[in-house]
């Protein structure tokens, strides 16, 4: 699943570092406030772990062998922040001096193998061991966990190589980049990861985790009182639907341009035609010459921040009025 | 005493079962070992070039290939590789130059169907991008020191903390992958015949190593301790240029230029 560089457009490698760097962060300071000082030599020994996790052949039905991607075993044994950053670090290694990944393409890794595979992972297992909280819940939650995680990642990965044609052509409508549709990428993706890696991925996960539950239980990670604000949840669901408003044909009611008024009234009311003319810094929410989508998802992103900047900046402004007051 | 029964010559022929997937295993783990552990001290003239120098131009390399479209450029880029792969030594040379043949070659079969319909041009120039930038990057892991590559990453803005969970890991990777090749040695000489459980086994020698890295890391910890670090960890970048470093640095300024130039 390591995607090399040139598969995909420079721009949706950047789009894809530039969607990690706040993972990365909240994820830095997670690890701080949840692991002791005395446990942080333990990220680096894990990133080592779960580098070599996929060094081992794991014998397959046939006569032939395959490898894990461990990165759900290490989100349950080490919990999901803690992942992030191991598989983030064995994933950096892997690029720089192995060879095996992109340079460009490693926000892109990264988002698959050390965001969406060890989250999806954790929560599944999380989930499981609500639904049944005998031992049965925990085996299935390491199983299903591996097994899906892997899958999630899978497809996401041939979404990624997918859209590529549909985004980027030359001048004859040739793709640039990767040149298979989702068509074509989604089952080239998918149907190996479905029947074989991701039953792999699932027993590994689920022997190794059963090893360590049995001879050393106290050192799997236990979760603090955490729960992920939903607020934020939305807020992403949000973001990455906002291309959705392309599809609908026409424009907001009541935000018309010079033309549309023209066309729907025959002419141009005399205060309109020379009244406010304010050019926005992302026009059109698009950016130069990326591509409708990206550039919307992007403006989505940039808007939600300044908000958010905004309204941070005022409650700390709010805060020391009242401390002040007091 | 020993029972009559010991004495007695037996002659066991144990089934044949592939076993070949803790051969791999051992190999694979082996290969990476002896990667890290390399030395590369080596007098050639590649290997002495400043290392935050080489890291800079290849990763910009790496960048202007991706965004040209221009084939003459890739070409001049593709011989410059090329080029630097001849400055190696011989045994890197040959692991190299097998390594960024391999992908391509398998990434151009894949295209063959998307070339049917006439997608000819931007295949080629997909094949040539892929090879030339896995070139470039196993030229750079092959002629530098890796903590020298990792302390460079502070001037691309990577965090300290980064860098030293990075300098751990590739230090652990050494440990660990020892360890987990004499678990795997002693599962090959106990795995005589047909095995049932070869599942059990490795995954068993997996949960081991993250039992082994837990203890490890702790150990690690106490060793810090006693040497007094706090937890803060800066390190400084070491850029005194040599007379070769100058002439490295004008090619690539002129192949910077051709980018500019032929885009």
């Amino acid at each position: 699943m390591h995607i090399p560089d040139n598969y995909l457009s420079p721009s949706t490698c950047a789009t894809f570092g530039a969607i990690m760097i706040p993972i990365w962060r909240k994820a830095s300071i997670k690890v701080r406030t949840e692991i002791t000082r005395q446990k942080m030599p333990l990220l680096g020994v894990a990133a080592a772990f779960s580098f070599l996790i996929m060094m081992f052949n794991i014998p397959l039905p046939g006569g032939t062998s395959g490898h894990a991607i461990g990165g759900a075993l290490v989100a349950i044994l080490l919990g999901p922040y803690s992942a992030v950053f191991a598989v983030t670090i064995a994933l950096a290694i892997q690029a720089l001096f192995f060879g095996d990944g992109g340079i460009l393409a490693f926000g892109v890794n990264c988002f698959n193998m050390a965001f969406i595979m060890p989250f999806s992972a954790y929560y599944i297992f999380k989930f499981m061991k609500k639904i049944f909280p005998d031992k049965k819940g925990e085996y299935l939650g390491t199983l299903l966990g591996g097994y899906i995680s892997v899958n999630i990642a899978a497809l996401f990965a041939a979404i990624e190589f997918g859209v590529q044609p549909l985004l980027f052509k030359d001048t004859l409508g040739f793709p640039l980049y990767s040149p298979y549709g989702l068509s074509v990428s989604i089952p080239a993706m998918t149907i190996p990861h479905l029947l074989v890696v991701g039953i792999l991925e699932g027993i590994i996960t689920l022997g190794a985790y059963n090893y360590v539950k049995k001879a050393s239980p106290d050192i799997i990670y236990k979760e603090n009182v955490n729960k992920m604000n939903p607020f934020y949840i939305i807020l992403g669901i949000l973001i990455l639907a906002t291309p959705l408003g392309l599809l609908a044909s026409g424009t907001a009611w009541g935000e018309w341009g010079m033309e549309e008024i023209k066309n729907f009234t025959g002419f141009i009311p005399k205060g309109m035609k020379n009244g406010v003319n304010y050019t926005a810094p992302i026009p059109d929410y698009s950016f130069g010459n990326l591509k409708e989508y990206i550039g919307y998802i992007i403006s989505a992103v940039v808007g939600v921040t300044i908000i958010l900047i905004i309204f941070k900046v005022f409650a700390k402004i709010n805060l020391k009025k009242n401390t002040k007051g007091e | 005493m020993i029972p009559e029964w010991l004495i007695e010559k037996d002659n066991y022929v144990p089934k044949e079962e592939k076993n070949l997937y803790i051969e791999k295993s051992i190999f694979s783990l082996i290969k990476i070992v002896s990667i890290i552990r390399q030395n590369k001290s080596k007098d050639k003239l590649v290997y002495s070039i400043n290392p935050t120098l080489k890291l800079i131009t290849t990763i910009l390399n790496i960048v202007f290939i991706s965004i040209s479209r221009n084939f003459i450029y890739l070409s001049i880029l593709d011989i410059y590789a090329l080029g630097n792969l001849l400055l190696m030594e011989k045994t890197s040379r040959k692991r190299i130059l097998i390594k960024s043949l391999v992908f391509p070659f398998i990434t151009l079969i894949a295209l063959i169907p998307s070339m049917f319909y006439g997608n000819i041009y931007n295949s080629l120039v997909l094949f040539q991008k892929i090879m030339t930038t896995i070139l470039l990057m196993n030229l750079l892991s092959h002629n530098t020191k890796w903590s020298e590559i990792s302390k460079s990453l502070k001037l691309i803005f990577i965090p300290d903390i980064f860098i030293w969970i990075m300098d751990i890991t590739i230090k652990y990777i050494v440990l660990l992958g020892e360890h987990s090749i004499n678990l795997l040695y002693a599962l090959k000489l106990r795995s005589v015949g047909i095995t049932s459980n070869k599942y059990n086994s490795l995954t068993g020698i997996m949960g081991n190593m993250f039992i082994k890295s837990y203890k490890m890391s702790e150990e690690m910890y106490h060793a810090m301790e006693c040497r007094c670090f706090v937890g803060e960890y800066t390190k400084k970048v070491d850029f005194t240029l040599k007379k070769y470093d100058y002439i490295y640095i004008i090619i690539n300024i002129l192949l910077i230029s051709l980018f500019i130039y032929s885009n």
